[in-house]
Formats: C-alpha cells, sequence, structure tokens
C-alpha cells in the first residue's frame, strides 16, 4: 500500500476537470479482432463521426471508424423496422451474440438473402478476397446433396423464399452450379443470384446461354452479379491481381444478348478505387445488360491489403463521394437507409433514368415522394396508404434486386403514391411500367469486419450464409468471429488458420496464412 | 362561380377568383401533377414539430384549415389522440379525405367539411387548437382568415401554421408567373409580415421557425416530377401549360431566392390571448 505525500503544509495545484472529447452514445458487444473473444464495446462520436471502441483482456484496445456521418447515425434509428420472426431455428442460445450462430431464437429477423457458397477454389488470386478463395487445392465443393439441405433449411426457415445467392469461391467454376440452380428453382425459392467474377460468362456462352434460360422460367429468374470494381489498370492489379477490363465488357455483352439482368458489385477501398464510383453508376446505366449498381466498402475479412481502421470507409463517405462525382445526379438524401437490417448497414436508392448516354435525365425516386413518412416505425402509426409503405419495404429491403419480379411490381405499386389519374388524367402506375427498363437502383453495404462488428447490427442481420451442416450464419459473423474457418476445417479436414484483420496497428502482431490473409503471430511484440 | 380550370386567367380580378383558383389549383390542376395529393414542404416530420408545440391533450378538438386529402388531420388524429375537424375550400378533397380518414379507421374522430377559411363554419371559441399548413399564404384576405381562426379558438388556445415566405417585390420575374399557377407563392408574404397579421387578430405570436430547407426539398421534388412527367406524360404536360424549356430556368431561379432569403418556409406558433376581439 502506498502512502499518499502529506498535502497540508502546501496548497495543492489547483486541479480542473476536462470534459471528454467524445459523446458516449451506446454499450454493446463486439470481439477482439485477434482472439475472436466477444467483449464489451462502446459506441462514441468525434467530430460528426461514429466509432466503436473496445477492450481485449489479453489484446489491449482497439478502435474503428463504424459510419462516417453521425447525424445520419442517429437519425436513421427510426426507419429501423421490427424484424420478422423466422419459422425456424437452427441453433439454441447458449454462450451469446455472437458465438450461438446460428440462427438462434435471439435473432431479431428472419433471412431476406440466404448466400450459398459452392466452393472454395477460385481462377483468380485476389489480393482482396474475404472469402481467401483462390487457386487451392485443399479446399472444398459441395455436393448435390450438400446443395439440397442447404437449400431445404433457407425454405424451412423462409417457407417461401425471395432470394438465394449463389457464391465461392467462383461458383461458375463448380461443374454442378447450373444444377444447384435447378434445385433451387424446383423449391418455393422465386430468385436466384449469381455472384461471379465474369470469366467464364465472358468466355463461354453456352453457359450464359444456359443461365438465360433459367432466367424465362416463369415466376423465377436467375440474375448475375458481377465483380466490377472500376476502369483503371490499377484497380484491377491491386484489387483483382489481373487486368480483367476485356473480361467484364465481353461478359456484359454476353449477359445482354441472353437476357440476363446484371448488378454491377464493386469493393471499394480508400485510395485504391474511391474516385471511380461515378463512373461505374454511369458505366451501368448506358449498358443494356446493367440495372444496378452495388457499393461495398471493402470488408476487412479474409485477405485485403494493410488498412487503417480508423480512416475506413463507411457508407456516408461512399454516398458522399457518388455526389461529388456526379453532381448534376445525386444530392445528400438522394439515398435512403433500408430498414430490414439495421439502418446503418445498408443504404439503397432507386433512379429513374431518361435521355441519351453522355446526356441523362437522372431523377431519384426518394425525391419524388417523402420516403421517410413511410417508413418511419417510431412516431408513424398511421399511413395514408400502407400499400405504399409495403412496397418501399420490398424496394429498401436486402433482398431487392433489379430483374426479380418483386422488385419490378413493387416499382410499379411505388408509382401509385405518385398517381394523381384522378385530377389530371395521367394514370402514372401505368406510366411507370412502361419504364421498368429505366429504372436503376444502387446499393451501399458496408460489411462488418472484426475491427467494426456491433452485436446490435448483426443480431438483425438479414443476410445469412447457408453452412452445409445446416445452419444459417449472418454474413458478417460468418466472415468475422471464425465461423468461416470452422467450416472450410470441417468440409476440407485441413486446419484453418483463424483470420486476423490486415490493419495497420496490428501489423508487428500478424503472420501470413497459407491463402494470403492473416493470422496471429506465435508469440507477437507487445 | 365560375368553375376553375386550367385555362382560367392566372390572375383573377377577385378575391373569389383567387381563392376558386389556389384551391382549384390545389386539387386539380398541375399542381396536383407536381407536388402530389398530400404533399406539403416539411412533410410528416414538420406537422409533428408543429403538434409538438400546440399543447395538445388527448380528446382535445382541432381545426385543420385548408385539410386537403386529410393527411395533417390524421396525423393529428392518431398521434395526439384529439378530435380533428378538417375544412377545405374543394368538395373534392373534402371527399377523399374522408375516404382516408374512413381507411385509417379515424372517421369517428375526424370529420371534413367543404367551406371557406374566411368565413369558417363554426361557433366561436369551439376549438382547442388550430392548424392551417402551407395554405395561408394562398388566402387572399389573410387578415380575415386570422380573424377567423382567433374567433374559433378558445381563450388560451394555439394556432400552429407552416406556410411559403415570401418578400414579393423581391421574388424574380420567373416566379411570378409559376408562382401564380404553382403554388400561389405570388401572395405568400414575409415571415415578419405573418406574425403581424396573427398579432392584428389578437394572436400572441409565442414561436416563429424558419425550415427555408424543405422548400429547397419542394423545388426538387416539383423538378423531380416535372422530369417524371416528361418521361411518362409530355403532352399533357404542355396542355397543362407547362414550358419544360423554360423549367430549368424558373426553377433555378427559386433555388437563388431561397439562398437569398426571399422564399422560404416558416413555421409560426400563436396564442390566443384571453380577450378575444370581436369579427367585423
Amino acid at each position: 500500500m502506498r502512502m499518499e505525500e502529506p498535502r497540508m503544509t502546501q496548497a495543492p495545484a489547483p486541479q480542473r476537470k476536462v470534459d471528454r472529447d467524445e459523446v458516449f452514445v451506446e454499450f454493446t458487444k463486439s470481439i477482439c479482432p485477434l482472439c475472436k473473444t466477444p467483449v464489451d464495446a462502446q459506441v462514441n462520436i468525434r467530430e460528426n463521426k461514429v466509432f466503436l471502441r473496445k477492450r481485449c483482456r489479453e489484446h489491449g484496445e482497439f478502435e474503428a471508424l463504424v459510419y462516417g456521418d453521425a447525424e445520419e447515425y442517429l437519425s436513421s434509428a427510426r426507419f429501423n423496422k421490427p424484424g420478422t420472426i423466422s419459422l425456424t431455428f437452427q441453433t439454441e442460445v447458449k454462450d451469446g451474440c455472437p458465438s450461438d450462430c446460428g440462427l438462434c431464437p435471439e435473432h431479431k429477423q428472419h433471412a431476406c438473402l440466404g448466400i450459398i457458397e459452392v466452393n472454395t477454389g477460385c481462377n483468380l488470386d485476389c489480393p482482396i478476397c474475404f472469402a481467401d478463395s483462390g487457386h487451392q487445392n485443399d479446399g472444398y465443393s459441395i455436393t448435390h446433396e450438400q446443395c439440397a439441405r442447404m437449400l431445404d433449411t433457407f425454405v424451412a426457415s423462409e417457407g417461401e423464399a425471395e432470394v438465394v445467392m449463389y457464391s465461392g469461391g467462383e461458383p461458375t467454376m463448380h461443374k454442378h452450379i447450373l444444377d444447384f440452380i435447378d434445385l433451387a428453382q424446383t423449391r418455393p425459392i422465386k430468385n436466384v443470384i449469381l455472384n461471379t467474377n465474369g470469366i467464364r460468362l465472358a468466355s463461354d456462352k453456352r453457359f450464359v446461354a444456359e443461365l438465360g434460360k433459367r432466367n424465362q422460367v416463369p415466376g423465377k429468374s436467375v440474375n448475375i452479379y458481377l465483380q466490377f470494381d472500376g476502369f483503371q489498370e490499377r484497380t484491377h492489379r491491386e484489387i483483382r491481381g489481373r487486368d480483367l477490363r476485356t473480361f467484364k465488357q465481353r461478359a456484359l455483352d454476353n449477359c445482354a444478348e441472353a437476357g440476363l439482368t446484371v448488378t454491377l458489385a464493386a469493393a471499394v477501398e480508400r485510395g485504391l478505387n474511391e474516385h471511380e464510383l461515378g463512373a461505374i453508376i454511369e458505366y451501368g446505366i448506358d449498358h443494356p445488360a446493367v440495372r444496378s449498381v452495388a457499393f461495398q466498402p471493402v470488408t476487412h475479412s479474409g485477405r485485403h491489403v494493410a488498412f487503417d481502421p480508423l480512416d475506413r470507409l463507411t457508407n456516408p463517405d461512399v454516398i458522399k463521394l457518388i455526389g461529388e462525382q456526379r453532381p448534376g445526379w445525386f444530392q445528400k438524401g438522394d439515398f435512403f437507409p433500408v430498414p430490414c437490417c439495421f439502418p446503418t448497414c445498408r443504404s439503397i436508392t432507386y433512379l429513374l433514368v431518361d435521355g441519351e448516354p453522355g446526356n441523362r435525365t437522372i431523377v431519384p425516386i426518394p425525391r419524388l415522394l417523402h420516403v421517410e413518412d413511410y417508413l418511419d416505425y417510431v412516431t408513424n402509426r398511421v399511413l395514408p396508404d400502407t400499400g405504399i409503405r409495403e412496397a418501399l419495404e420490398k424496394l429498401w429491403s436486402a433482398s431487392a434486386f433489379m430483374g426479380t419480379t418483386t422488385t419490378e411490381e413493387k416499382l410499379r405499386a411505388t408509382a401509385k403514391a405518385l398517381d394523381c389519374a384522378d385530377d389530371c388524367g395521367i394514370d402514372l402506375p401505368q406510366a411507370v411500367k412502361d419504364l421498368n427498363d429505366k429504372a436503376f437502383m444502387i446499393v451501399v453495404q458496408d460489411f462488418q469486419d472484426p475491427y467494426t462488428l456491433n452485436v446490435k447490427q448483426l443480431m438483425k442481420c438479414c443476410v445469412e450464409e447457408i453452412t452445409p451442416d445446416g445452419r444459417l450464419i449472418p454474413f458478417c459473423a460468418y466472415n468475422s468471429v471464425g465461423y468461416r474457418e470452422e467450416i472450410r476445417t470441417a468440409m476440407s479436414g485441413v486446419p484453418v488458420a483463424n483470420v486476423v484483420p490486415n490493419a495497420l496497428p496490428l501489423q508487428e502482431r500478424l503472420a501470413d496464412t497459407p491463402y494470403g490473409s492473416k493470422t496471429a503471430a506465435k508469440e507477437g511484440p507487445r | 362561380m365560375t368553375p376553375p380550370g386550367p385555362d382560367n386567367d392566372p390572375v383573377p380580378t377577385a378575391n373569389e377568383d383567387l381563392k376558386a383558383c389556389c384551391a382549384a389549383a390545389y386539387s386539380c390542376d398541375v399542381v396536383a401533377l407536381l407536388l402530389g395529393d398530400s404533399y406539403h414542404p416539411g412533410g410528416a416530420a414538420l406537422t409533428r414539430r408543429l403538434a409538438g408545440h400546440l399543447g395538445l391533450t388527448a380528446g382535445s378538438r382541432v381545426l385543420d384549415v385548408a385539410s386537403g386529402r386529410g393527411t395533417t388531420a390524421l396525423l393529428l388524429a392518431d398521434a395526439h389522440a384529439v378530435w380533428v375537424e378538417g375544412v377545405d375550400y374543394s368538395a373534392a378533397n373534402t371527399a377523399l379525405a374522408r375516404g382516408a380518414a374512413q381507411a385509417a379507421g379515424l372517421a369517428d374522430r375526424v370529420a371534413f367539411t367543404t367551406g371557406d377559411a374566411e368565413q369558417l363554419p363554426y361557433p366561436a371559441e369551439s376549438f382547442d387548437a388550430v392548424v392551417c399548413e402551407c395554405a395561408l399564404c394562398t388566402f387572399p384576405d389573410k387578415t380575415r382568415a386570422a380573424a377567423e381562426f382567433a374567433r374559433v379558438l378558445r381563450p388560451g388556445g394555439r394556432v400552429g401554421i407552416t406556410d411559403v415566405t415570401a418578400a414579393p417585390d423581391r421574388l424574380p420575374p420567373e416566379l411570378s408567373t409559376l408562382g401564380a399557377r404553382i403554388a400561389c407563392i405570388a401572395d405568400a408574404r414575409p415571415l415578419a409580415e405573418y406574425a403581424e397579421i396573427l398579432k392584428g387578430a389578437g394572436l400572441r405570436v409565442v414561436r416563429t421557425e424558419r425550415h427555408d430547407q424543405a422548400m429547397t426539398r419542394m423545388i426538387d421534388q416539383i423538378e423531380a416530377r416535372l422530369n417524371l412527367l416528361r418521361l411518362t406524360a409530355p403532352d399533357r404536360l404542355a396542355a397543362a401549360g407547362v414550358d419544360l424549356t423554360a423549367a430549368p430556368a424558373v426553377l433555378q431561379a427559386a433555388r437563388d431566392a431561397v439562398a437569398d432569403g426571399v422564399l422560404g418556409y416558416a413555421l409560426l406558433i400563436a396564442e390566443r390571448t384571453d380577450r378575444p376581439r370581436s369579427v367585423t
């Protein structure tokens, strides 16, 4: 025990209390990015930005930027739609979130979108890949039986499921991928999305035609989610390791020819391709196959380039960049947060597009009607038209994809909000029906990683990885908490190391894994 | 009364014509086309903000002047459990508002009547609060309308107004023509003048707020709808007399006017002082 110096003899220096430099807004849970142990976390606001901070007993303190606009972070709370309870749960509540995935009965939302990773192998070795895929011979591919079981798990949980996405690895390399699409189409699953780098689509026209045929099945659709990060060679080399520009162009032209609808999916990283967002949108609008663009700040799970957790891209940052790069088209308020998941996870806008390339008129739908008057779940109880709310809920959701009948129907229903047929003699819903090929969707989705993970958001995640052992695991838990490593180990029989983010503050504590990602160094210096 | 319509002279010669013009504009003209059926600047968020300053309690009686299709009245009845009377100059709107009340299951607490804001069909001191959203600017005799608000309000009751503000002598020429047709902003007044009008009716102004951003958003919405209609129904727009080639300049003039403080949107709360004035 230490004795204080006696202070009677001289007057103590006057001490002034100082204020903290941040506003404490949430107490939550996260994980240690090194050992993945669940830890307490707090969310704080500094300089109108939102940060998540946590401390692991073993590994110390970690902090990451989670939202670039604190005002919007707080105001979006009112757009948090009450979740829908899944028909079935696959696990029990035992250790608490995020250790019981899933889905456990404490999960707050059903699965809007189910993802099946059909393999771990890929014909690319991208420097950025949350799945840590590549030319690897120690991975796995799922079988017919496994795929059928995964689909059945999804259907049991959803009843009638809206969308399943086949991913990987590179799913077009799986020799049974067309059969897997058939398995989905013979079940009550309305839409299939194929998530691909486009190499096979560029070179195998027969394969594209087979996809096109399946897109014509009545009541069903097959749509393409094409990795598309930009136009500069450097973008391609640094994100994909190869210049794939001609592949992308050919893949898109082949899709257009086969009548397939494409979403351009861009991984966006600071200092790499953040300046190409406007060009990607404009290219998408001009290409006949493309009906939407999805921007995803690079998920710092799996394999990625070194990054600064305090200066990463978040949804408001991406939206701001879009506005700066196409100021005549976009302004603040054109994007609206998605209520089905946690509203800070995803923002969407829909555009009506007219004119010729180079001379476009762009009408963002949120400028035509007050979306917030319909999707406010805290203060709004009575609504002039619940049909419009329902339509907007489907459009602003994780299951909305251009090319699906649900999304097209709901776009038409939304036009009812603009209806003035009684007065002005224009049947806008009918008129907008004719506009369907002029509607364009932009999604901005910031997936969580071991740095940014907040169980508050995770508990309402509506994008789930369907695992071969019959579970539905929230996408961000799957990639952050260790489930991906667990499943790959079980499926391949090859032990997979715990993957740790390649964050600048961790550089001295990291070691390489065989797949290019990082893991905790055995005796890292402290 | 001559039936109002888009072919009528937009510059009325008498107050009756102006009232008819504005009511008609809001119920069936190109305005409905461009603003939508239930839109006013600020949307539901501003209505809620307005309601928060009215001292409403469950069972309060509220009058919504120029109730349109009932959006504000229904929001108040639902969120504050109050009784609402809506009065609108357009019979078509009254009918639509009644339908909306039925659909919302609020018909037992919300009633709609066709009537004139300058001669409200209600006895004196019959309401705890009066609201009037985006409409006072369209009333030709604002002093008389304000006196009517005061008359039907009980002593201590409050009137809440959101409205277009404009400095008419400083409005650019593009807007005086568009204004007459679209939002009747040509007869909007500066915020201070609205406050004076209320004061003159024996209403003590307790709060004023500027919400000019709501006006900017309305301009954005008009532009978006113009573009939508150009995509879907260009011939109908032309028939309604909308000159699409002139639109960009007019919209830019409107944005500039908001930036210069010449055009805007405002919220006012006023309280009836104890001794009501008699209406002459």
